[in-house]
């Protein structure tokens, strides 16, 4: 089945998609499986919490909300829908051209889901309603593996064939500005002041304010990087971190794209960083993390203020909350989850994904 | 480095870079990437072919001589079997020689297969994978993530029409036609015809199964290979040939 759901922390419990295909509820402080369900299909999308339901898009383009609380308290193995609708599944479409690779995007009063059919869909957060669909990319130009992002009353999604479309919230209408680049977007867009951040498959990071047809930067400006950008950047006070396929992590002056400092982490980086409180962390594939604090000033030589490696392979999104982090491994013998103590610079514990028989 | 990174390194990546970067200058299409690809492997390879027709070419002008023999020695097969040897040494003929550009292809269409999944890259971790096999040119990364449509193939899975199995299937049938020497003993003549029908089948057959990708390259190069046989023999060879067995039936013992 596979897929790279990473996992999230609402709590005290902890929410991921397991490679066999069902997604699991652990409780951190007795490291022990609250629930299960079996979805059978591979989960791409991490676990979203909001309020007492826990959403999830899967590869089989299925949408399913499950009721945290009610599942914490009773044994369920299939939807409770006979409870006052406390759970459900919504099949957007049959076809299996429609999985979804994509995170879940959930708002105050929505959710909005990036389908492989490529249409965007915006559907209630209580019982799964169809609010409206958008089709941005027609069958021949593909596939939407990259989430949207919201600010204001609009709607930003980066395609495969290169454009950052923008689109109604309230009506999924396309909007008049669109952004052409001649590469495809490989990351999801992500939003600081009025300008967007993506990775490319061109090998470069762009910075587009809306609005504009020609992009703010492209970064490395003089030749490509290595590899692609692949994870979505963050920003933190005017600097972009961005991870790349070809193993380094940059960071880069957000106004105008210059280069502040580079770290060479020799193994493929395909997790986007993470903040947590001053610190920066970064994993590579081959489960090594990274962490760098950004209060104090980082000069020409860098060094990370830990380095701790799990021997994981790392290609899911991981989160950190109150010093620890989370992290799925995507290698079949181990199939576990990782928690890592920062301050302690070592596995807290770990959770096998794997099945009990 | 293990054989796998070899033949990666030699065969699988340049195969699957060229493959990318023709789909770039072909607006796109990856099916024309496919058949630009087809042609280009067809010219590398024209030196064997050439060989090849030089051998069909010749075992066709030496069929008045084959069927004397036939006519001279057809009750003695170790005779004739000899004899036959003689005259094809005599005229410099190999008669397993339009072999090799067949087994040549075989590593072609491993390497062709390999590319076509992995440049199509239908799943994420494809997509994710494909990043470590690409080279830094422009022209291949900014082609990424390629359209696996083309006409009205998907050209990652099989044709659900059949169409393009029974174009492969008719033109292996044609090229064989073209090609196969009518046979010297009624034993060898059903061989033929066996095999005659046996190959279109079997490649119609898995064009069934494999990617229409793949299929796509067995067809076009069955038509080049027409093509080039029809004017560098100057007619359809032995299409219209009818074997001496067909008229004349010999009896069993």
């Amino acid at each position: 089945m596979g897929g790279w759901s990473g996992a999230t922390v609402h709590d005290g419990v902890v929410y991921v998609g397991s490679k066999d295909g069902r997604v699991v509820a652990i409780n951190s402080s007795t490291q022990s499986q609250s629930w299960n369900y079996t979805i059978n299909a591979a989960i791409y999308t991490t676990p979203i919490v909001d309020g007492d339901l826990v959403y999830v898009g899967t590869y089989s383009g299925q949408v399913l909300a499950l009721n945290t609380t009610a599942r914490s308290q009773q044994d369920f193995t299939s939807l409770q829908k006979r409870y006052g609708e406390w759970e459900w599944d919504c099949p957007i479409d049959n076809a299996k051209s429609n999985a979804i690779v994509a995170d879940l995007l959930v708002s105050d009063d929505a959710i909005y889901v990036s389908s492989s059919n490529g249409r965007v869909y915006s559907l209630g957060k209580e019982f799964g309603d169809l609010n409206w669909e958008s089709k941005i990319l027609d069958e021949k130009h593909g596939k939407l593996w990259t989430s949207p992002v919201i600010q204001d009353d609009t709607i930003y999604v980066s395609t495969f064939d290169g454009h950052i479309y923008a689109l109604s919230l309230e009506t999924g209408d396309l909007l008049d500005w669109s952004f052409k680049s001649e590469a495809g977007f490989a990351s999801s867009p992500v939003i600081y002041g009025d300008t967007i951040f993506l990775g490319s498959f061109d090998r470069h990071l762009y910075a587009v304010k809306i609005g504009s047809d020609v992009p703010m930067w492209k970064f490395p400006q003089e030749k490509p990087a290595g590899n692609w950008f692949w994870a979505s950047p963050i920003v933190n006070e005017g600097i972009v971190y961005a991870g790349c396929l070809d193993g380094k992590l940059y960071a880069i002056e957000a106004k105008t794209g210059e280069e502040l400092w580079e770290f060479d982490a020799k193994n493929p980086i395909v997790s986007s960083p993470v903040l947590m409180d001053n610190l920066l962390i970064v994993t590579d594939e081959s489960g090594t993390v990274y962490v760098f604090d950004l209060s104090v000033e980082i000069g020409d030589e860098v060094v990370p203020l830990k380095t701790i490696s799990i021997g994981a392979d790392v290609r899911s999104p991981f989160c950190a909350q109150d010093g620890l982090v989370y992290i799925r491994d995507e290698n079949n013998k181990n199939n576990q989850l990782y928690v890592v103590d920062i301050e302690k610079g070592e596995v807290s514990w770990n959770f096998s994904l794997t099945k009990e028989e | 480095m293990g054989p796998g990174d070899i033949w990666n390194l030699i065969i699988g990546n340049p195969v699957l870079n060229v493959l990318i970067a023709l789909s770039h200058l072909l607006f796109g299409e990856f099916g024309l990437a496919i058949i630009a690809l087809t042609v280009i492997v067809r010219l590398i390879t024209w030196p064997l072919t050439k060989r090849q027709l030089d051998s069909t070419k010749a075992l066709q002008d030496m069929q008045p001589k084959l069927q004397e023999l036939q006519k001279k020695y057809g009750k003695n097969q170790q005779k004739l079997q000899q004899e036959m040897m003689k005259l094809y040494k005599e005229a410099g003929v190999n008669p397993l020689g339009c072999l090799w550009p067949m087994l040549v292809q075989f590593p072609i269409w491993i390497a062709l297969y390999q590319a076509i999944m992995k440049a199509l890259a239908t799943t994420p971790e494809n997509l994710l994978n494909l990043a470590q096999r690409l080279y830094s040119w422009d022209i291949v990364n900014q082609a990424i993530p390629l359209s696996s449509r083309f006409l009205w193939l998907d050209l990652g899975r099989p044709d659900p029409y059949w169409i393009l199995a029974i174009i492969v299937g008719g033109t292996m049938w044609l090229q064989q036609k073209m090609t196969q020497a009518p046979a010297v003993d009624p034993r060898q003549q059903s061989t033929n015809r066996m095999m005659l029908l046996m190959m279109p089948l079997m490649f119609g057959f898995l064009t069934l199964m494999f990617p229409s990708g793949l299929a796509l390259y067995w067809a076009v190069s069955n038509i080049i290979t027409i093509i080039t046989q029809y004017f560098f023999t100057g007619s359809w060879g032995y299409l219209k040939f009818r074997s001496p067995f067909q008229s004349k039936p010999v009896k069993g013992k």
